[in-house]
This record gives structure tokens, C-alpha cells and sequence, in this order.
């Protein structure tokens, strides 16, 4: 398993390739490429801010300025939405490649993951804007948290490159497999604490949050920028699931690759 | 060219025992339960063996044909030995870089125009920018003057011929001691074939090793010094390219 990790840190020259080239196919169109992965967390953070904050008057159901809350959470979310839809079709998309290109196959997996990770740094400096406006009005204030924030980003690569390995070559083997990612990720939106808090979930339906490795990412995205304590237990919890869906991914990808190249 | 002994020196490719078992059925069904839970699949699948038991080595330099009727599993051998389907049972030892001219435009991106993907595919076979740089005029030079006006247009307005042309021409330059060639050069007008044929005679004369898939006889000799005769899945002749083309002719069709 070792050695296969070390071809591909060989070959990192063809991941860097391969990411160049998906930024430059959603760039090649129009320059609008770029505003786009700005506008959609940020219309959605306002639909959510409006239904939320303004009609239904529950601004505290995250934590206070609510749509800085919205953006961080919505930023994330989008990130993991699209790396997992991706990844799952990752094979499938790239297959005359993979048809015809001896490389560690698992690069097609981790580009997807590396080149939707810049798009989510792309867009950070978004985060950056709206976290200032809130500072020069007193609202927020940063605090020593915030170093947390890059392991975040760590853990959450890490948690999708095991997401992803088991999604991609199950995708080619079973055709309905895309389907039930579609639904389980609508679902999965609204069991994680992105437009509401974890510490407004109470009793035994706080662990189940446990469960979710998106809970603890959340927090510790989140610890810098509010005053509110954050919950280790979910954060330990998300490390080792996460850790644990990159190395179950790992060796389910390299089971399925023999019967995935004769598929595709 | 005969077989050679197993441990030579310059042995590049070493293939033992080699098969490669293949469902019948074009998807084999699989529940999502039985993936992940690593079960057998309960659902009785008929199979058959593509390739089955096949050995041979290869020396540096050699120029090997691969004859067969269709199905005979010339396509599975050539694909194993790009290291782009793996073998369930016996191994493939290949030592050097392969060039596979398979699914020659896979890496190509209509969005995209031909210059950036004449960088994007060179890179993905180990090219690095520099490498492309100096070798950018002399592919573009093979594809032809068609291809040169619309170097910077988006690929997806090229001709069909057009984009093998260019897939043939950043593929051989790549500078991979062994080249794989699945019947590519069935493609292309008549001028540009001859091309690609001067182009092929060029590397094997540089002493890179050859290995070609192709129905045609007179292509299979131009080339070819040596020939494996597949027959469903079974390697049933290795000899001088005549005499395999002789065997293959022979062969009471099945």
C-alpha cells in the first residue's frame, strides 16, 4: 500500500497537470467561471439568512453574525458537495484515459479533490471580506481558534480522499450508485451544522451528531471566528472516521481496480 | 527472433502465465451490499478466459506482430502490457516506458484549444513543459498545415482525422523505448498513413521495441520481424513473422 503512495508522489508532476487542467476548463469559457464559485455559497447564504433571520426570526439558530455563520458553513459544504459528486463519477468521466494512460489510478480521484480544494481556497478571500465588515463594526472578533482552520482543511481532504476512493470504483461496478449519493448528500446537508449550531442539538441527538465527521470540520472551521466553545468531542471523533474512511477508501480502491479496468 | 532465454539481459518484457477472465455479460451485477461488505456475488455469472495462460518475453529492439481473428484477445494483451488492465493470474514485467498509441485522442478536451492540449496530453505521459516547448513545432510540423491554422482554436471544431492526427504526432514523440499500437494506423487520409509509416520505421530503426496490433498483412510485414499468434485467448505460435502469418492464414477459420 506504501509503495503504491509513493508512485504517486512520483507522479505528482501529472497531478499538478491534471488540476491545471480542470481549472482551466471551468475557466475557458468565460472569466465569469470564477465569480461563479463565489455566487452560488453566497445566494445560498442569503436565501438561508432571509428565511432564517428575517421571516422566521430565529437568527440564533447559528451562532451571532448569523450569515457570517452561513457563509463559512455554506463555503465548506460546497466543497465537500462537489468533491463527493465528483469523485464518484471520477473514473466514469476520465474513462478513455484511464483506458489508455498507465498511471496510479488513484490520481483521478485525488486530483478531483485537489483541484475542487484550490476552487474552496479561491474563494476564501470571500470569507475574508465578509469577516472584516463584521470586524470594523465590532460585531466579530478573531480569536488565537483560528489556527485550527488549515487542519480543518487538512481533515477535510482527507475525509473526502476516502469518500471518494470507495465511491469511484463503486460507481463503475453499479450503476445506481450515483443516484444514492445524490440523495444521501441532500440529506447529509441538513444533518451537518451548517445553517444551524451543534450546541442546539441537545440529549442523545447531540452524538449522533458525533457520527458525523462534517460536525467536528465545522467547529474547528468555525472556533476562530466566534466566541462560543467548541465541542471536542465531535472533533476527535471526525479525525479518527475521517482517517478511517481514507484508509478503508484506500484499500477498497485497490481491490475493485482490477474488475474497474475491465469495466470501463 | 525466436524465443529468448527468460533471464536475458536485455529482456524488456516479460510476460508468465498470463490470464485474464472476463464476464460474459456486459455489466457484471453487483449490489452496493456486496462490494463494501466484500460478499461474493451470489448471482451466477457466466465467464470467459480473454487471454489464458500466455508467456513470452520480449527483447530490446524487437518488432513484434500480434495476429489473431477478432476476439482472439490481441487488444486484452496489448492493453495488459500498457499496464492498463491488470492480470488475474500470472505476472507482467515491463522495464521501460511504454508509449501506448491506444485511444489516441482520450486526453484531448474539445473545450480546450490544440496547442494547450498538445501540453496537457504530453504532460500527462511524463512530458514536462520545457520537453514540450522544444519538441512543440516539430508535432505540430506532423499533423499537417490544417492542424497549424487552427492551433489556437477550441479542439472540438477539429475533423475527426485532424485530432488522430495530432494524438499520433505528440504520442511518438514521447521518447518511451517501447511503443504500442492498436490498429491507429487504419486512420487518417492516405499522405498522412505513408507519414506515420516513415514515422514508426524512424523510431524502430533508433532501436525502440514495437509491438503491433493490426489486420492488415502488409502491415504486419513492413514492421514486424517477429509474430505471436493468438487464438481465443491461447498464444498458439511465437516465430518469425512469416511463418505466423502463414499459420494464421492456414488456420481453419472457427
Amino acid at each position: 500500500m506504501l509503495k503504491r503512495y509513493r508512485l504517486i508522489w512520483e507522479r505528482r508532476a501529472i497531478l499538478d497537470t491534471l488540476v491545471r487542467r480542470d481549472l482551466r476548463v471551468r475557466y475557458a469559457r468565460s472569466w465569469l467561471g470564477y465569480l461563479w464559485t463565489i455566487i452560488d455559497p453566497l445566494s445560498m447564504a442569503l436565501i438561508y439568512f432571509v428565511v432564517f433571520a428575517l421571516i422566521f426570526k430565529r437568527p440564533d439558530a447559528g451562532y451571532h453574525p448569523y450569515f457570517l455563520f452561513l457563509v463559512i458553513g455554506l463555503l465548506v459544504w460546497q466543497w465537500f458537495n462537489a468533491s463527493i459528486n465528483e469523485t464518484s463519477r471520477a473514473l466514469l468521466a476520465e474513462a478513455k484515459l484511464v483506458r489508455s494512460t498507465n498511471l496510479p489510478r488513484e490520481l483521478w480521484v485525488i486530483r478531483v479533490v485537489l483541484a475542487k480544494g484550490l476552487e474552496f481556497l479561491l474563494s476564501l478571500p470571500v470569507l475574508v471580506v465578509i469577516a472584516l465588515i463584521y470586524m470594523i463594526t465590532g460585531t466579530t472578533h478573531l480569536n488565537w481558534r483560528l489556527i485550527m482552520f488549515p487542519f480543518a482543511i487538512v481533515l477535510q481532504a482527507f475525509l473526502q480522499l476516502g469518500i471518494g476512493m470507495l465511491l469511484a470504483p463503486t460507481t463503475v461496478l453499479a450503476d445506481d450508485t450515483i443516484r444514492v449519493v445524490r440523495i444521501f448528500l441532500r440529506m447529509l446537508f441538513y444533518a451537518t451544522p451548517i445553517i444551524y449550531a451543534l450546541n442546539l442539538v441537545n440529549g442523545w441527538a447531540a452524538h449522533l451528531f458525533w457520527l458525523n465527521p462534517l460536525s467536528g470540520i465545522m467547529e474547528m472551521y468555525r472556533a476562530g471566528f466566534f466566541p462560543e466553545s467548541v465541542a471536542r468531542g465531535p472533533i476527535v471523533t471526525s479525525i479518527i472516521i475521517s482517517v478511517g474512511f481514507f484508509i478503508w477508501g484506500a484499500y477498497t480502491f485497490a481491490r475493485l481496480e482490477r474488475a474497474v479496468l475491465k469495466e470501463i | 527472433m525466436a524465443a529468448q532465454p527468460l533471464t536475458g539481459a536485455d529482456t524488456v518484457i516479460e510476460v508468465n502465465g498470463v490470464g485474464i477472465e472476463f464476464y460474459r455479460s456486459r455489466r457484471r451485477k453487483l449490489s452496493l451490499r456486496e462490494m463494501v461488505l466484500r460478499r461474493e456475488s451470489t448471482a451466477p455469472t457466466e465467464t470467459f478466459w480473454a487471454l489464458d495462460d500466455v508467456s513470452f518475453t520480449v527483447t530490446r529492439g524487437d518488432a513484434v506482430g500480434l495476429v489473431g481473428s477478432n476476439g482472439g484477445g490481441k487488444s486484452t494483451l496489448l492493453r495488459t502490457v500498457a499496464g492498463v488492465l491488470i492480470p488475474d493470474t500470472g505476472t507482467v514485467d515491463v522495464r521501460q516506458g511504454v508509449a501506448p498509441l491506444i485511444e489516441l485522442t482520450g486526453g484531448f478536451l474539445g473545450e480546450l484549444t490544440a496547442r494547450e492540449n498538445v501540453y496537457l496530453t504530453a504532460g500527462l505521459h511524463g512530458l514536462s513543459k520545457e520537453q514540450v516547448d522544444e519538441r512543440f513545432e516539430e508535432i505540430v510540423d506532423f499533423a499537417g498545415p490544417q492542424v497549424r491554422q487552427g492551433i489556437d482554436m477550441p479542439f472540438r471544431h477539429f475533423s475527426s482525422g485532424m485530432q488522430v492526427r495530432l494524438g499520433f504526432a505528440v504520442i511518438t514523440t514521447l521518447d518511451e523505448p517501447i511503443i504500442l499500437v492498436d490498429e491507429v494506423l487504419a486512420v487518417g487520409d492516405k499522405d498522412f498513413r505513408e507519414k506515420c509509416y516513415l514515422r514508426m520505421e524512424k523510431l524502430l530503426e533508433s532501436g525502440r521495441t514495437l509491438f503491433l496490433v493490426s489486420h492488415s498483412e502488409a502491415d504486419l510485414r513492413r514492421f514486424c520481424t517477429r509474430g505471436l499468434y493468438l487464438k481465443s485467448g491461447r498464444l498458439v505460435g511465437d516465430g518469425p513473422i512469416e511463418d505466423i502469418i502463414e499459420a494464421y492464414n492456414d488456420a481453419p477459420a472457427t
